[in-house]
């Protein structure tokens, strides 16, 4: 394979492959670094590229190993990830000035409830351990196969087949338990209280009837209301929507809370 | 490394207990259809145990060749048994126990699938002092087989 080969292929799936690393690690410093560590890598193994696998199979391969040496020594976030940081949140008038402005400013400024139900999932499903997180997020949000992410993650069908299950209901059921958008004994409602904060104007009633899986939400059941939440992820890319950097800028205050929480220990 | 053998007359599924004076052993076994790595990351796992297993509550730490582990059963939910993790072959055999007696996982390759068996063995001198406060384990170890060969069977088949 010749350079201007790789580096055309490699632009057709950018995209894809950043939103997965910010999904992984909730970083853009960090999403950003892999994707060129990614491509560096890739440029000089391209020899050893055998066409076995898919061009874009073989590069998220490198991508995920580039995260797992960046996320092996870090904990794992907690499934009440959005309670944290919805307290030191509304204790930071800084960060809702910064919000605020972006909101009046940026031309990726919008606030979106659909945009915060895809944001909310990549917070909570930081709490899955590693390797399940990565199948889960190849499996269900990018579509790969299982048989593409034993090559990937370099790991038994088995394996892969057991941390798509096991992830899978994990999240079921921590959304089923929180999230209020599907269930009304859910706790969490972040995602409809702050389209009251940023769209003051807007009725939220109005906004969820817009959303299948709020919509829906009665007559679904728990997997195909997961399917729904999963196709959200699917159709937005965290970088290039309307609301990215009102939602990247939250998504960086989360992190630091988090890492912040987790050193200290509580 | 001690063999478990695997009993020809055993009813699939079906639990069998041998007492004696100084020890009691109860043991299962069933065919369980999917990958032995999908049966190793089931009994390996500790914290997804409560998940699939209904005998199981809790286990803190992690199964690893001598690692500790804290395990509370349905069998008697006020005690946490503190084992021991004395053999760990993947995908073959799993051993863990205390002073007093240890549970044996043994997993043998069959085509299509797995014969899965286990045997918990427990007694010594003083067993006779304390036989009749330890409950029977035979309901709870069908419980566990049958969750053990639901489970995997079911992400053994779960879509590629």
């Amino acid at each position: 394979m010749r350079t201007d080969q790789l580096t055309a292929e490699f632009e057709t799936f950018q995209g894809e492959l950043k939103s997965f690393i910010l999904r992984m690690t909730a970083s853009v410093q960090d999403a950003e670094d892999i994707i060129q560590d990614t491509y560096i890598k890739a440029h000089a193994k391209m020899d050893t590229f055998r066409g076995e696998a898919s061009l874009k199979t073989w590069i998220f391969s490198i991508a995920s190993n580039l995260a797992r040496d960046l996320l092996r020594s870090k904990k794992r976030w907690p499934e009440t990830v959005t309670d944290i940081c919805r307290e030191e949140a509304l204790g930071n008038r800084q960060f809702f000035q910064e919000a605020m402005q972006i909101r009046e400013t940026s031309p990726q400024g919008k606030f979106e409830i659909k945009e915060h139900i895809a944001f909310c999932f990549t917070c909570v499903s930081k709490s899955l351990p590693l390797e399940q997180h990565l199948a889960l997020l190849l499996k269900e949000v990018y579509g790969f196969k299982v048989t593409e992410i034993t090559l990937i993650l370099n790991q038994t069908e088995a394996m892969v087949k057991y941390y798509l299950h096991v992830s899978r209901g994990r999240m079921i059921e921590v959304f089923d338990n929180r999230c209020s958008l599907i269930n009304k004994a859910g706790i969490c409602y972040q995602c409809t209280e702050l389209n009251g904060i940023f769209n003051p104007k807007q009725k939220a009633q109005e906004e969820l009837v817009k959303i299948e899986m709020a919509r829906d939400a009665e007559n679904k059941t728990k997997e195909e209301l997961f399917d729904l939440r999963m196709k959200i992820l699917q159709e937005l890319d965290p970088f290039e929507s309307g609301a990215a950097e009102l939602q990247l800028h939250h998504l960086e205050h989360n992190r630091q809370v988090i890492e912040n929480y987790l050193e200290e220990g509580q | 490394m001690k063999q478990m053998q695997t009993n020809p007359r055993a009813q699939e599924g079906k639990a069998t207990t041998i007492r004696k004076t100084f020890s009691r052993e109860t043991s299962v076994q069933n065919t369980i259809m999917a990958d032995p790595a999908i049966v190793w990351a089931l009994l390996t796992h500790a914290s997804d145990f409560p998940r699939w297993n209904s005998t199981v509550t809790s286990i803190k730490g992690e199964i690893k060749e001598g690692s500790t582990i804290e395990l509370k059963s349905t069998l008697d939910e006020k005690r946490t048994f503190k084992l021991k993790i004395k053999e760990f072959v993947p995908e073959k055999r799993l051993v863990w126990g205390d002073a007093q007696g240890n549970r044996m996982y043994s997993i043998e390759k069959k085509a299509g699938g797995v014969l899965f068996s286990m045997t918990e063995k427990i007694g010594g001198p003083i067993f006779p002092l304390f036989a009749k406060y330890i409950p029977p384990f035979d309901e709870s170890f069908e419980k566990f087989a049958a969750d053990l060969k639901k489970e995997a069977e079911t992400i053994q088949n779960s879509k590629k």
